[in-house]
């Protein structure tokens, strides 16, 4: 399988997703950020968002409940780094289980942008990338912007590395 | 654990999400991609591995101590020559994070969907 990887502004690496759903920018980014919708909707499969808190401004900070499947409840928050009502989401992701908070930190950012061609539907994008810690960060370089193809070459060679019998020389 | 410090891997004993900004953290350079590009392909001497770049030594020993503590790299000693070896299993690692993402946004999306959906049926003229 082959990692989908970007290599965004700051060298983060990330995740893309992109949906067209027909629903105008402004229902769904009010979906996303209002809490009596959040409730309703928000959540993979068998997830139910059970609470949810959203301050809606940057530095504003937002909680939601997720109840999983088993009956556990985990917790996600962060803090808005940008906001701009009905096109972009800027925000930090934080999970909380079982009392512990993970220590990575994460942003995710999600755009509404209408199709061109069909008024009532609007293109959803998520950027899912993964931070880093202070020292982690240091070890980042910048400046360079594209895909990995070469990565490519390397998770396929990983396959291959995984199925090869180890050589005991 | 062994203690000798030739031929062994990181150790593996750090909690995972750390092992995973490593890995990222090691990933995003252009030169420690092409490195990794180069050992995909077979072992390689620290000096092979420099030929490439026109960065000082000390330079290349720091990208390649990033590599190794991410996981990525087996070293060996024979004699005087220092090899490297890739070792594939950061990616699997990776992949494995990247898998569970994007099937939390996937089936995120699928709700957000449904959602919409449902709102058309309740007021059609929108």
């Amino acid at each position: 399988m082959k990692p989908e990887l970007g290599v965004g502004p700051d060298d983060n690496s990330v995740l893309r997703i992109r949906r067209n759903i027909r629903a105008t920018p402004e229902f769904l980014f009010n979906a996303w950020t209002t809490p009596e919708a959040l409730l309703k909707w928000w959540g993979p499969r068998g997830v139910r968002c059970t609470a949810a808190e959203v301050d809606l401004q940057v530095g504003g900070a937002y909680r939601l409940a997720n109840q999983l499947p088993d009956g556990q409840t985990v917790w996600i928050s962060g803090v808005f780094e940008q906001v701009e009502k009905f096109r972009l989401l800027v925000f930090t992701w934080q999970v909380e289980a079982a009392g512990v908070i993970q220590k990575n930190k994460e942003r995710v950012t999600v755009t509404f942008q209408p199709d061109r061609v069909n008024s009532a539907v609007t293109e959803v994008c998520i950027v899912h990338e993964r931070i880093g810690d202070g020292a982690t960060r240091a070890t980042h370089e910048t400046g360079w912007e594209g895909c990995l193809d070469g990565l490519e070459v390397l998770a396929e060679r990983g396959a291959e590395i995984f199925s090869e019998p180890v050589p005991d020389h | 654990m062994s203690s000798s410090r030739t031929n062994r891997r990181a150790p593996r004993t750090r909690h995972p999400d750390r092992t995973l900004d490593l890995v990222f953290g090691a990933l995003a350079s252009t030169t420690r991609r092409h490195i990794l590009e180069r050992l995909a392909r077979g072992p390689a001497t620290v000096g092979e591995l420099a030929e490439p770049f026109r960065i000082s030594s000390p330079a290349i020993t720091r990208h390649l101590k990033v590599l190794e503590a991410a996981g990525f790299l087996t070293r060996t000693v024979e004699g005087r020559v220092h090899s490297c070896m890739l070792d594939a299993s950061p990616i699997a690692t990776m992949d494995v994070w990247l898998t569970q993402c994007r099937q939390h946004w996937e089936e995120t999306l699928d709700s957000l969907e449904v959602f919409a959906a449902a709102a058309r049926e309740e007021n059609p003229e929108k």
